[in-house]
């Protein structure tokens, strides 16, 4: 390559760089590919995922309750039999502010050809924190029901759980 | 002298003339990456028609229009298709040469519709960044001469800037106790719950039980891996550049260890482009293949 033609290449990149940095600077970082890369940047920050207990065998007196993920005895879903990526299914269950009629069916729509009649499946967020800076505390919230007829909302959480998003 | 000459003579190698092994490592890279494009492009596609009802997460273009149209009718078939045949007809060099452009275009737009979920995946831009570099290359440099070392320059150029941008973000994000072996504790405990729901079980392995069980262990290897991306930026100079890749590969494989991340494509791209693979081709190849000088 001459001199000239690596004056056109890095006035290329310049401009392809201009272009990354403005699509990413207006998209809170993200244009795909363009991307800041920001995973793991904030660090000590508490979490939430979301899994699925089979709670077909257990009480209902005891289901809807929040525990810890050592006190877990129920068995958990792999969501990867059922071919259901388990990032998109967290980010689903936690990022949905709103659990109108028309997103707990998209959620029902993902399960209902898998549910055995009798069968219960409880969605769950679990939240991870530091507690007093040197140890990690994992908490399991029962939060949505799905049975063969459709989804059923935690009665021992109030409304704010459902329309106003992460609590 | 203008100031990015030095750079540009890291990423571009002026001085060295173009070999016959060269140029077939640059039709090779390029079938890698177009296997890469398509594989994720029927992945992306076959999920969309499986699994998405409901957009939770726009991003890139999904911010200026409902992507959901695309859910149904086999559509994200229809991308993937499109991708295939143009692709193929890219690589061939028939036809015009923003075709790759094209390809960007809409795999750009499959991406967009799959990962409308929530979850915003990193391990694919890498492929996509190389596929913006071949698109640019080609247009720009439709010349025989050139096109190879602007494309692989360019992807340096950009693989080396998204290690380095990675680092700051950390540094800004967090501040520099970014390697505090507490937030490791953090980040086991959140992919050991992914793991369960993925597989319904987990268990520690033993890379992640002596980062539980020691702390020092844990912010050294926070530390190292840090250090390891803030120097993703001597990527552009090809003398540093096998050293700082077998650094970066190392560092994939311990987040592997330690956090069950996979970055498949990421770690196969590092190995092929970061190693002056063409020297081992030019000690067999007398003169560049026919196929390839009828392809570029």
């Amino acid at each position: 390559m001459k001199q000239v033609d690596q004056k056109k290449a890095m006035k290329i990149i310049g401009f392809t760089l201009t272009i990354f940095i403005l699509t990413v600077a207006t998209h809170d970082g993200e244009f795909w590919p363009f991307s800041t890369y920001p995973m793991f940047s904030q660090a000590g920050n508490p979490w939430t995922r979301a899994m699925i207990l089979d709670v077909s065998q257990q009480d209902e007196e005891t289901f809807w309750q929040s525990h810890s993920l050592n006190e877990r005895s129920t068995p958990t879903l792999s969501l990867r039999k059922y071919g259901v990526d388990q990032i998109d299914f967290s980010n689903f269950i936690s990022k949905t502010d709103h659990w109108s009629d028309n997103r707990k069916n998209a959620l029902f729509t993902l399960f209902k050809n898998d549910l055995l009649p009798d069968g219960k499946w409880m969605v769950v967020k679990v939240r991870g924190e530091l507690v007093n800076k040197d140890s990690v505390h994992v908490r399991i919230q029962p939060f949505l029901l799905l049975t063969e007829n459709g989804v059923v909302e935690n009665p021992l959480l109030d409304d704010s759980f459902y329309f106003r998003g992460e609590n | 002298m203008n100031w990015t000459f030095p750079l540009a003579s890291g990423l571009f190698e002026p001085k060295r003339d173009s070999s016959p092994g060269e140029t077939l490592f640059f039709k090779l890279f390029e079938i890698f990456i177009l296997c890469y494009t398509i594989k994720f492009s029927f992945e992306w596609a076959h999920y969309t028609q499986l699994r998405n009802v409901d957009v939770v997460l726009p991003l890139g273009v999904a911010n200026y229009f409902d992507v959901s149209l695309f859910f149904d009718h086999y559509l994200s078939y229809l991308i993937a298709g499109s991708i295939l045949i143009i692709s193929i007809i890219a690589f061939f060099r028939k036809g015009p040469n923003w075709l790759y452009m094209v390809v960007m275009l809409l795999f750009h737009l499959l991406y967009v519709i799959r990962f409308s979920q929530g979850e915003i995946p990193h391990s694919q831009n890498l492929i996509g960044m190389s596929l913006l570099c071949f698109a640019i290359g080609l247009i720009w440099y439709p010349d025989k001469k050139y096109q190879p070392r602007f494309i692989i320059g360019s992807i340096l150029f950009f693989i080396g800037l998204g290690y380095t941008t990675a680092f700051f973000a950390k540094l800004i994000g967090t501040g520099i106790h970014w390697f505090d072996s507490h937030h490791l504790w953090l980040w086991i405990s959140e992919k050991s719950v992914d793991i369960l729901s993925r597989e319904g079980v987990y268990n520690p392995n033993f890379l992640q039980r002596l980062a539980l069980t020691n702390s020092g262990i844990a912010s050294m290897i926070l530390l190292i891996g840090w250090f390891t991306e803030f120097i993703g930026f001597t990527l552009w100079w090809h003398r540093l550049r096998p050293y700082t890749t077998t650094l970066l590969i190392m560092m994939h494989i311990g987040i592997t260890l330690s956090m069950n991340i996979r970055f498949d494509a990421f770690v196969y791209q590092l190995i092929l482009i970061g190693y002056p693979w063409y020297r081992i081709f030019d000690l067999y190849l007398k003169k560049t293949p026919d196929w390839v000088i009828k392809t570029i």
